[in-house]
């Protein structure tokens, strides 16, 4: 019964929120790049780059309103310019979209770390610079157990989650949305209308690697309050698959994004209540969990036709 | 998602159509901007932090392969990377993309542990081939689900051999801090394994025979693909599916031999990484080897054999990037820009608007101004198309990128 408590405890839900806000902000930046037909393997590696930026910049201005928000810019800008790298290769040159992708990744993976240490050096202790204040919404974080989930956290979680409006909003409530949407699905159609396919491609990359440059800053600035190399574990990866998970929909991702960050704060419900599990499998889980939604969900699922295919204006097909 | 990934099919297609002299050039200019591109990077980040570029890369070459004990160094950190590499490459060349390799090491290193542990006291003649043994296993059992699940779901072995990744450095994870754990270490460390099942040192300064497996199961995979009827099939598939498929081919068989062997490989990879250098598991096992050997695949274009010559490249900017840490404080991920800005590089300048700028900066360009095959630059001068119509002789080849026979407005 204790255990079955725990897995609605407000602390956790509360958490749940927290954890879930990076892996929303980073799938839907890959929703975005995969709905215009750009498969973007270098994710992890972006998201270890956006919270090196996001660390750095905090570390060396210090915390204040303002310089937090110039991390989390600065992180976006970073990350926009390893995708203008991926979007030149892919879109420009037509180079292979998985062997470009896993190359950026290297980078990202090491220039995140090369950053840090150019910056912070090495020391014994990692240096923290604190996460953001709490912003308790007046009355409404009163209310028992909703108010502790709801409406306790930081300014990053409130917006970070609200993102999914405006970009479900443009996906499928403008015509810009269509036409993003018609450029992952034929790609030959958009540019037989005379529409600015490369535009409309490079926008949407433009717009994806931002909220990933985000979900990145937000490791440290409001999750850790430090840096690691393996700040990411996988997380990069964990948004590539709720993709898939939703089906390519903004608010299935959301739903997806919910799940899996609940299977990972069960390890902080668990990890400290629980001696009988060992931690290392409640680590596992959100992995052993992707396996099994993509051998679920992989058969129905249809991916936008020009995934992954580089477009030749002159060639027939 | 895709289901075949088709990694630079031209410059195979190049040299088999009878332009190898030409694509042998190509190839090594194309290679050596990358390199001159990557030193220009990284000679740039040396020098923001603080440090003099031409002593660093000495530092690099001198430490290691300056002294037996240096080389010695870099034939160990190879071992890993040519199996990893070997891993890749054999997969990719039937068009699967097997990103597990660090699982797989891992996978390797559990089991190969397990049964040293269990058979101690064993004679190291046969306790050290059934721990190696055990590897291959332990990596073939992990890649089989991948294999498994691709053959009968059709999921993509990429994001399965990913997340696998994670769950078998947890397990190793939780073996090394739990079950078999040095209660003296104190960090995620087991217990030594028995001493006859470490491999013999070949070198002073620990270089381990590791090196003497590897290189000749580099060849071998190598040969099988070239000279084999199943290799061939290997390749059909890796080069079009669905042709392969109506040539008689059996998808599936071909697919679970690719990932299977390629775990395998992962996991004699992680065995040796346990008999010849740490002695038992460990965390940090494999500092991303197997994203490193994915791009050394990529770089020795899917043969197994060009993998030997990458993997040492990569072994010896890993040492010198140890020894660099030491001596001018430069962090051991500089050598995955260092690796990653190589790729990039090249991968840019091998596609289509990339080769017509290479072969601009070919002398022989101008030859093939003279040719002027009936092939004509519309078919040839695209990238994808590859050689000409004229494709069997050299000269009709050498249109596909001759500058000159571009009409105006068609280049970068």
């Amino acid at each position: 019964m204790e255990f079955l408590a725990g897995l609605v405890d407000a602390d956790m839900l509360r958490t749940t929120l927290v954890v879930a806000t990076p892996l929303l902000l980073a799938s839907l930046g890959e929703l975005l790049l995969e709905r215009v037909g750009l498969l973007n393997l270098a994710i992890e590696g972006m998201v270890a780059v956006g919270a090196a930026v996001g660390f750095c910049l905090v570390f060396v201005l210090g915390r204040s309103a303002p310089t937090v928000i110039a991390a989390i810019v600065a992180a976006a800008v970073a990350v926009i310019l390893i995708g203008a790298i991926f979007g030149w290769l892919t879109l420009q040159l037509q180079a292979n979209q998985i062997t470009v992708g896993l190359a950026l990744l290297i980078l990202g993976l090491g220039a995140s770390s090369l950053l840090y240490r150019g910056v912070v050096g090495v020391t014994t202790t990692p240096p923290s610079i604190g996460t953001l204040p709490l912003w308790r919404i007046p009355l409404l974080s009163d209310i028992p157990y909703f108010g502790r989930i709801l409406f306790q956290h930081d300014l990053f979680v409130y917006v970070g989650l609200f993102v999914i409006v405006p970009v479900w909003w443009v996906l499928y409530r403008t015509p810009l949305g269509l036409r993003l949407r018609a450029t992952g699905e034929s790609p030959k159609a958009v540019d037989a209308l005379g529409l600015p396919l490369m535009r409309l491609r490079w926008s949407a990359l433009v717009a994806g690697c931002a909220l990933i440059g985000i979900a990145g800053s937000f490791f440290p600035l409001s999750l850790v309050g430090g840096y690691s190399d393996d700040i990411a574990s996988g997380r990069g990866w964990l948004a590539l698959m709720l993709v898939i998970f939703g089906r390519w929909r903004p608010w299935t991702i959301a739903a997806g994004a919910l799940l899996f960050a609940w299977v990972e704060a069960l390890q902080f419900q668990f990890g400290v209540t629980s001696k009988a599990i060992p931690p290392q499998f409640l680590r596992m889980l959100p992995y052993v969990l992707a396996i099994i939604v993509l051998v679920r969900v992989y058969g129905s699922a249809q991916a936008p036709a020009a995934l992954t295919k580089p477009y030749d204006r002159e060639s027939r097909f | 998602m895709t289901d075949t990934v088709v990694v630079d099919v031209e410059a195979e297609v190049d040299i088999a159509a009878g332009g190898r002299r030409d694509a042998i050039i190509e190839i090594a200019v194309i290679y050596g901007l990358g390199v001159i591109v990557a030193l220009l990077v990284n000679a740039a980040l040396l020098a923001a932090l603080g440090a003099n570029p031409v002593t660093a890369y000495g530092t690099i070459v001198s430490s290691a392969l300056g002294s037996v004990g240096g080389l010695a160094q870099t034939l160990n950190r190879m071992t890993p990377l040519l199996l990893g590499a070997t891993a890749v490459a054999f997969a990719m060349r039937a068009g699967y993309v097997n990103l597990g390799v660090d699982g797989q090491i891992y996978a390797g290193a559990i089991l190969a542990t397990g049964v040293a542990f269990l058979l101690d006291g064993w004679p190291a003649w046969l306790l050290l081939p059934v721990v190696l043994l055990a590897g291959v296993v332990g990596g073939g059992l992990l890649a089989s689900i991948p294999a498994w699940l691709r053959a009968t779901r059709g999921v993509n072995e990429l994001f399965v051999t990913v997340m696998l990744n994670f769950v078998a450095l947890f397990l190793a994870e939780y073996l090394a801090t739990g079950p078999w754990t040095d209660p003296v270490a104190g960090e995620a460390i087991t217990v030594p394994i028995p001493d006859a099942a470490n491999l013999p040192v070949m070198l002073p300064g620990g270089g381990h025979a590791g090196i003497l497996l590897a290189v000749p199961i580099a060849v071998a995979a190598s040969w099988w693909l070239l000279r084999t009827r199943r290799g061939f099939e290997f390749r059909a598939v890796g080069a079009n599916s669905l042709a392969a498929r109506f040539g008689g081919v059996r998808l599936v068989r071909i697919g679970v031999i690719a990932l299977v062997v390629a775990g395998a490989l992962g996991g004699l990879a992680g065995s040796i990484e346990v008999t010849g250098v740490h002695s038992r598991l460990l965390t940090g096992l494999t500092p991303n080897f197997g994203y490193m050997a994915v791009l050394i695949a990529v770089l020795a274009r899917r043969s197994p054999v060009a993998t030997i010559p990458v993997a040492f490249a990569f072994a010896v900017l890993i040492v010198g990037a140890d020894s660099l840490q030491r001596s001018v404080n430069l962090p051991a991920s500089a050598v995955l820009v260092f690796q990653a800005v190589v790729v990039v590089t090249i991968l840019a300048f091998e596609t289509p608007r990339g080769r017509r700028w290479v072969s601009r900066l070919l002398p022989g360009s101008g030859r093939s101004a003279t040719d002027g095959s009936p092939g004509g630059p519309s078919a040839a001068g695209r990238g994808p198309g590859g050689p000409g119509p004229g494709g069997d002789d050299v000269g009709g080849h050498a249109t596909g990128r001759g500058a000159g026979t571009q009409p105006a407005g068609e280049g970068a």
